[in-house]
């Protein structure tokens, strides 16, 4: 136990006697401290450690450019993201006025109800989900977090084949102009591009 | 009739060990957290259900605020160390000895170059709070903007420290991107555009983790 014993001197001799004080003191508050503390630190090691979204982009090789085979339209799905987190989805098809185009929100009954839709068409045409191909097309007023969601929804759902793309067709101009954003970056951005 | 003496027991309870244990373990933590370094803008990271642990060193952490903002540092001290003499003869900037010094243990820091002695030279508590505009991406021919030239220099210095270190190559700095959620996609691209012009492809987006449960569902 955390006591001392104070040895007395000289009991004898009617010499004067100290008081015996007890030297126990309570500990409990300073335990108490030292949980706090130490919750406060567990919590602030372990929890706020961020995770990396590894993001591979294709090379931009001019000279040895491989010439890809293009892909059916049947198996592609173009996702458009425009501001105030809208989403616009359809079916690609460059020159054709009558897509359907849906316009939904990121939410698990908006836009992962829409690609797993897609998903389950290209199993039933192609015999494999997996040969879908998502298109993502950012406009630049949507936000990085946008872009973040959707790659990420891309994780959930299991889409195995995407590709962020910055080049808009009539169908997304379209879109664009219909719901208010703007088509081209700001000035004097992308002039790398070319 | 006699009455059962019940002996009256201290209700005391010796804490020193429970106390010894407690401070044992806070010592433990306080000396494996590693605490966040003074941050340069202030971002609040989007969430996303990926797994993969950010590295932990050796990065070039390019960080964009809100307003589309860009800063850039590196972890490395040699890296900085290195990277300090070419960005003298780059820029044309002068530092003294205590601008370097202070250079060296800079985390990051984002504004035209040219400004980056004034911010170099002052007081730490001011240097803190001075608002930095941002490194510029803007390109004019025939330069590179500074942002693309400044990742350049910071490669260099890296790849020339770790074959004076003798690594492997797999040990190259890996590039993180940590963006505000509410920057503007524009911007982000942007950097991005650059950084592949600079014949960089793969990058690691810092996000927040978030449960598989609540994933997708609309926020806000």
């Amino acid at each position: 136990m955390a006591e001392m014993n104070i040895p007395e001197k000289g009991g004898k001799g009617g010499k004067k006697r100290s008081k015996k004080q007890s030297t126990r003191v309570d500990l409990t508050a300073m335990v108490d401290l030292g949980f706090l503390l130490i919750t406060f630190f567990m919590l602030a090691t372990t929890f706020s450690k961020p995770k990396a979204m590894e993001v591979n982009k294709p090379a931009k090789e001019e000279d040895q450019k491989v010439e890809e085979k293009p892909i059916k339209q049947s198996k592609t799905y173009a996702i458009v993201l425009g501001k105030r987190d809208m989403v616009y989805c359809y079916v690609g098809a460059d020159d054709d006025p009558s897509v359907k185009v849906d316009s939904v929100t990121f939410s698990r009954s908006g836009l992962r109800s829409m690609i797993v839709d897609r998903q389950k068409a290209v199993q039933e045409q192609w015999g494999n989900k997996d040969e879908l191909f998502v298109m993502i097309k950012p406009l630049p007023e949507s936000k990085y977090r946008n872009m973040v969601d959707i790659l990420d929804e891309m994780a959930i759902t299991g889409v195995k084949r995407y590709a962020i793309i910055d080049e808009f067709n009539p169908i997304d101009s379209l879109i664009a102009v219909q719901s208010g954003n703007r088509l081209r970056p700001k000035k004097g951005f992308t002039s790398l591009e070319k | 009739m006699a009455k059962i003496k019940v002996a009256r027991k201290s209700t005391a309870i010796d804490m020193t060990a429970m106390c010894d244990v407690a401070f044992l373990l806070l010592t433990f933590f306080i000396l494996t957290t590693k605490f966040r370094p003074s941050e340069v803008a202030e971002i609040s990271i989007p969430a996303s259900t990926a797994q993969i642990p950010v590295p932990d060193n050796n990065i070039l952490l390019i960080q964009v605020n809100k307003e589309g903002q860009v800063y850039m540092g590196v972890d490395d001290q040699n890296t900085r160390n290195r990277a300090l003499p070419k960005i003298q003869s780059e820029f044309g900037v002068q530092f003294t000895e205590a601008q370097a010094k202070v250079f060296r243990l800079l985390d990051a820091f984002g504004l035209p170059i040219s400004q980056l002695p004034g911010l170099l030279s002052m007081e730490s508590n001011d240097r803190a709070k001075a608002k930095q505009a941002g490194l510029s991406l803007e390109v004019v021919p025939p330069n590179q903007s500074e942002f693309m030239r400044l990742v350049e220099i910071y490669r260099f210095a890296n790849e020339e420290q770790r074959i004076e270190d003798g690594r492997p190559p797999e040990d190259r700095m890996k590039i993180a991107i940590k963006a505000d959620k509410e920057a503007d996609y524009e911007i982000v691209n942007e950097v991005i555009a650059q950084l592949q012009f600079k014949k960089i492809n793969k990058f690691n987006l810092i996000t927040s983790s978030r449960g598989a449960g609540d994933s997708g569902e609309a926020k806000e």
